[in-house]
């Protein structure tokens, strides 16, 4: 079977290195991002923004003088093709660092791969929260960054009775553990707690649920396009409270893809979305636009992505090189920090999680976007104060607030 | 070869009315593709040897999925639960106990037996209820999305074996690969040179075994009941023992799969029991010419690079070049794409040697 | 009047439950039942009459009419692609799972190249109305009264018109059929065409309360394939009270225990139905009587 198989594994590896010379020089970065299958609405724009990112660096005279050279797959939303991709830009084309990852699961069964050859990845996604390893660096928000702002205000705002509805996986139980211990923190009541399969699409018995106990708010944290069926579901039976939520908006920019009203009243905590109303951020916008007319919208994991290969620039200049002990040891500063289009963001050492602009955005009648408030330089501090400390040991474990490093 | 009767009887069964190829051509063949796989790290990077790893892990189920759909006439849509339940065991087992002492092996055998014993369970309502056809298709897919729904939603603390924590949709991860004891310095089958020498040396063993076992009386039954059921059964041979055993056979090494693909890649995630990873051993096995053993074994190997590359050069229109390949394939060589081209190249030569000889 | 509110809530989730599979499955029902072919590009049918009916309403065209223009659209679509791969492959029932399924792999990835990731909704029509401590969408039980309307306009169909006996005719004895004139052929690209149909009917009727994404159609394929299966081969004795069954069960279940419940009750529901009655409801039902 080999003798068919090496011929075109073979013909492959010509393919790969067709610019010898380039390669010597130049500074990859692999890119194993979902363009196709479920996840694309949310992730096309996540490679956009990196080869934006790409682009201006390279045009600016690149890192150090090195080009930045793309190694992009697409992995069709698929939890193998990530092994398979992860394994083949670390050992096959030998990337400097990986951008890598849009669902949880498929981070996990990267990880162990980027573990084994000390690949360095970055992933740039909203998040559950708690992966404490050294090969690791998350440039997208976490819980305790957008539930200790949103929660709290929610509870002032409309009252303390609260329901959650969440999809029924990692990211939806961990993020409704959060909002649990947050509302209690707060003096706060939990009417109700449902968990959906991912998948389901038809919602009449939750909405009928929520009516019969009629919450002061509902925390939505529905994930996937079919379970964001629940919104014009909601709204036809009726069901006009106002919703909390860290997903929508900022991912999936439901307000542009559903029919208003809706997503009306609808709360969210996002580090970005393209209505962000500063100059930074119109300046970034208008740039996208030029080289991507088309793109639908430039949602937080997006601008994320965007900002991570600029990080990643300032590291390897600080360091000096590729290197990823150097590069680690320039985290372990402190200071790793930039001005991005959401404002100043900085690299926490102790996680390798950034801290963030937080703004609420809340979603109006006729789906157009407001920011009632906006937190400046909101830390990650969950794991760190959890006891992760990565400038110390490298458990390269994820943890979950129910399931904490061990203190000794 | 033949120095005694019972090695003439073993040689006799690795060929025969139900396997392709036969003769000193065929096994020549044979041992010449074994010879270059062979040496064929030597002369291929980490890379390669590890992805190749990667594709000899899923042919044990397209081989066992061949044994029960080309063999026995029984389409199972859910091999990948056995897949999914072997890969949960060997985490779970090997999470426990540490790949110390050799512990990892038997913690891959065990798995393998666990799934063999689910399917037991699960083949005896199937068969002994005589569901068949469709049905049986659908029966086995509603099993496996029962097993994935109820994984996907284990994230939480209290599902907790011992000291592995399943982990929900996210997977489980963290168990460690396969480790021969060694004196004093264990061996760590990272996917690599070692592992690609293990691996094909258990592919190598589950193909001529189930060339045994298919031209033994065995496989002569499980053929005949394909064929035409009520015949055999009025024969006096009992179908469902036969479909029953086909069906652990089969769900064995799909369970072989899963504990190795886990072992590989150190994580095993519920989606490899979804629909999508179900469909895929239907795909392999139809593509390649679920006839034979020798040809899923070839074909299965081909769709995985072929798929892998389109995906590589393919970007977004890979998925669509796949639909198109299976739809192509199933309408032009129905009996699958390696024997299309087995017979077309024979057609073609018998052409050109008469053209030769006139 | 507690009560009372109760009760209509359970029923009009059981009434949900039971128009969706009925409409999920019906076609699937059609295309299985009577030419023995497991389609597993039903879905995609679903997404191309979702599709044609939001692109329709969005350029102003009224609701009942897009919706019968969607599945009129996934009608021809069905009986071409059932001339140019299907109809190659009905003596080998196995080969066409393997067919259909490289269809939907073709119409998902590209209506996703074709038409972007995501399609604009249109909005549910009608209002709510409130009983008790609850409001109900309306639509909901025009999608019940659709069902329902399906179900006997099939009945008629082939119990009724010239067509429903040819094509009863050809699916029991093809040979005969073809002896006596029937146009074999065509009945059968009709009919797979009509399981087309209906598929792009419930993708049209659901369209407004749903996210359209290219995946959208694998969210009514399981359902619809449990219902099927539960049923047996035929729609009225079959399909229609196994969807009645499973959805008063799933209702339950989801009420009481949660989704996660409601989706495994579903299908280990299947399991068993099949353990019992190996042929189906349809199967036990005319077994009992004949």
């Amino acid at each position: 079977m080999n003798k068919i198989l090496t011929p075109i594994m073979m013909g492959m590896g010509l393919l790969g290195l067709n610019s010898p010379l380039m390669a010597e020089e130049s500074i990859k970065l692999g890119v194993l991002e979902d363009q196709s299958g479920d996840f694309a609405v949310a992730t096309i724009g996540k490679v956009h923004g990196i080869q934006l990112a790409t682009e201006e660096i390279n045009a600016d005279g690149g890192i150090d003088g090195r080009p930045l050279e793309l190694v992009i797959y697409d992995t069709q939303s698929d939890n193998t093709r990530y092994q398979e991709f992860m394994r083949r830009v670390l050992q096959r084309d030998k990337v400097d660092a990986v951008f890598a990852g849009f669902s949880s699961a498929s981070r996990e069964a990267y990880r162990p791969i980027v573990d084994q050859f000390k690949g360095l990845a970055f992933y740039n996604n909203q998040y559950e929260g708690g992966v404490c390893d050294a090969n690791m660096i998350v440039t997208g928000a976490v819980p305790e960054q957008q539930f200790s702002t949103l929660i709290p205000y929610m509870m002032e705002k409309y009252g303390k009775r609260v329901y959650t509805i969440a999809a029924d996986y990692n990211f939806g139980q961990i993020s409704a553990e959060w909002v649990r211990d947050i509302v209690k923190e707060n003096g706060g009541e939990m009417v109700g707690e449902e968990f959906i399969p991912l998948g389901v699409s038809q919602f009449s018995q939750t909405i009928q649920n929520i009516q019969r106990v009629q919450p002061d708010f509902i925390v939505t944290l529905l994930v996937g396009t079919a379970q964001s069926s629940y919104y014009e579901q909601a709204m036809s039976a009726n069901l006009r409270l106002p919703m909390a939520s860290s997903v929508n908006v900022g991912q999936g920019y439901e307000h542009k893809r559903f029919n208003p009203p809706s997503l009306a009243n609808m709360y969210v905590t996002t580090n970005y979305i393209e209505e962000v109303d500063t100059p930074a951020s119109k300046a970034f916008l208008e740039k996208w636009h030029q080289k991507f007319p088309d793109e639908p919208y430039v949602n937080q994991e997006a601008e994320n992505s965007y900002l991570a290969v600029y990080l990643y620039k300032q590291m390897v200049e600080r360091a000096g090189s590729t290197d990823h002990d150097a590069i680690r040891k320039v985290i372990a500063e402190g200071d790793v920090c930039m001005d991005a289009p959401e404002g100043k963001v900085c690299i926490d050492p102790k996680s390798q999680h950034m801290s963030h602009t937080i703004y609420l955005a809340r979603v109006g009648e006729d789906h157009s976007i407001t920011f009632p408030k906006v937190w400046k330089n909101i830390k990650p501090y969950w794991l760190g104060d959890a006891g992760c400390d990565l400038t110390q040991s490298n458990p390269a474990t994820q943890y979950t607030p129910s399931n904490p490093p061990s203190k000794n | 070869m033949a120095n005694s009767p019972h090695k003439m009887l073993f040689h006799k069964r690795l060929e025969g009315p139900q396997t392709l190829g036969k003769g000193k051509g065929f096994w020549s063949g044979f041992l010449l593709v074994l010879a270059a796989a062979c040496v064929y790290p030597l002369f291929a990077d980490g890379y390669d040897v590890g992805n190749n790893v990667y594709f000899f892990n899923w042919v044990f189920m397209a081989l066992g999925l061949c044994l029960i759909w080309g063999y026995g006439g029984i389409l199972s849509f859910g091999q990948v639960a056995f897949f999914g339940i072997a890969g949960y065991c060997y985490g779970i087992l090997t999470i426990n106990w540490g790949a110390a002492y050799g512990l990892s092996l038997v913690a891959l055998g065990l798995a393998v037996v666990v799934a063999g014993l689910v399917a037991a369970l699960l083949g005896y309502f199937l068969f002994y209820g005589r569901i068949n056809g469709v049905f049986l298709g659908i029966v086995t897919l509603s099993f496996t999305l029962v097993c994935e729904r109820f994984m996907a939603q284990t994230a939480g603390p209290q599902w907790t074996v011992g000291t592995a924590r399943l982990n929900g949709f996210n997977g489980m991860g963290g168990m460690p690969p396969l480790t021969i004891p060694w004196f004093g310095n264990d061996i760590i089958l990272f996917p690599d040179v070692q592992l690609y020498y293990l691996i094909l040396a258990l592919l190598v063993a589950v193909y001529l075994g189930l060339r045994v076992l298919l031209n033994s009386r065995f496989g002569n039954v499980l053929v005949a009941l394909r064929d035409n059921p009520e015949r055999a059964e009025m024969l006096g041979y009992d179908i469902r023992r036969y479909q029953l055993t086909a069906f652990v056979i089969a769900s064995m090494l799909a369970g072989l799969s899963g504990a190795l693909y886990t072992a590989w890649g150190q994580y095993i995630t519920p989606s490899s029991m979804g629909m999508t990873a179900a469909a895929l051993p239907i795909i392999w096995v139809a593509v390649g010419g679920r006839g034979d053993i020798t040809t899923t074994l070839v074909g299965t190997l081909l769709v995985l690079a072929g798929f892998q590359a389109l995906t590589v050069y393919g970007s977004q229109y890979a998925l669509v070049l796949m639909g198109a390949l299976l739809v192509i394939t199933v309408l032009a060589a129905p009996q699958g794409l390696v024997m299309g081209v087995v017979n077309l190249t024979t057609r073609l030569w018998r052409r050109f040697t008469k053209e030769a000889r006139s | 009047m507690a009560f009372l509110s109760e009760l209509f809530a359970f029923l009009y989730q059981a009434g949900d439950a039971f128009a969706f599979l009925v409409l999920a499955a019906c076609g699937l029902a059609i295309v299985f039942g009577m030419m023995g072919v497991i389609n597993l590009a039903h879905g995609e049918f679903i997404l191309c009459g979702a599709y044609v009916c939001a692109t329709a309403t969005r350029l102003g065209m009224p609701l009942p009419l897009s919706v019968l223009l969607g599945a009129l659209v996934a009608g021809i679509v069905g009986m071409i692609l059932e001339r140019l791969v299907i109809r190659h492959l009905y003596h080998r029932p196995l080969d066409t799972i393997v067919a259909t399924w490289g269809i939907s792999m073709i119409a998902t990835q590209g209506t996703l190249i074709v038409l972007g990731s995501t399609l604009p909704g249109t909005g549910t029509p009608l209002g709510s109305f409130t009983l008790g401590d609850y409001s109900f969408s309306q639509y909901r039980l025009v999608l019940i009264g659709t069902a329902l309307a399906t179900l006997v306009g099939l009945y008629l169909l082939f119990t009724r018109t010239r067509f429903g006996i040819l094509a009863r005719a050809t699916i029991q004895m093809p040979h005969m059929a073809q002896a006596l004139g029937i146009n074999t052929g065509l009945v059968y690209s009709l009919t797979f065409g009509l399981g087309a149909g209906l598929a792009g009917l419930a993708g049209g009727l659901y369209a407004p309360t749903m996210t359209l994404v290219p995946t959208m159609g694998s969210a009514f394929l399981v359902e619809a394939f449990v219902t099927v299966v539960v049923g047996g081969a035929d729609i009225f004795l079959g399909t229609a009270p196994a969807a009645a069954i499973l959805g008063v069960i799933k209702a339950a279940l989801t009420s009481w225990y949660g989704q996660l419940a409601g989706q495994i009750g579903l299908l280990l529901t299947a399991i068993v139905v099949i353990r019992v009655m190996p042929r189906g409801l349809s199967g036990w039902l005319l077994r009992e009587r004949g």
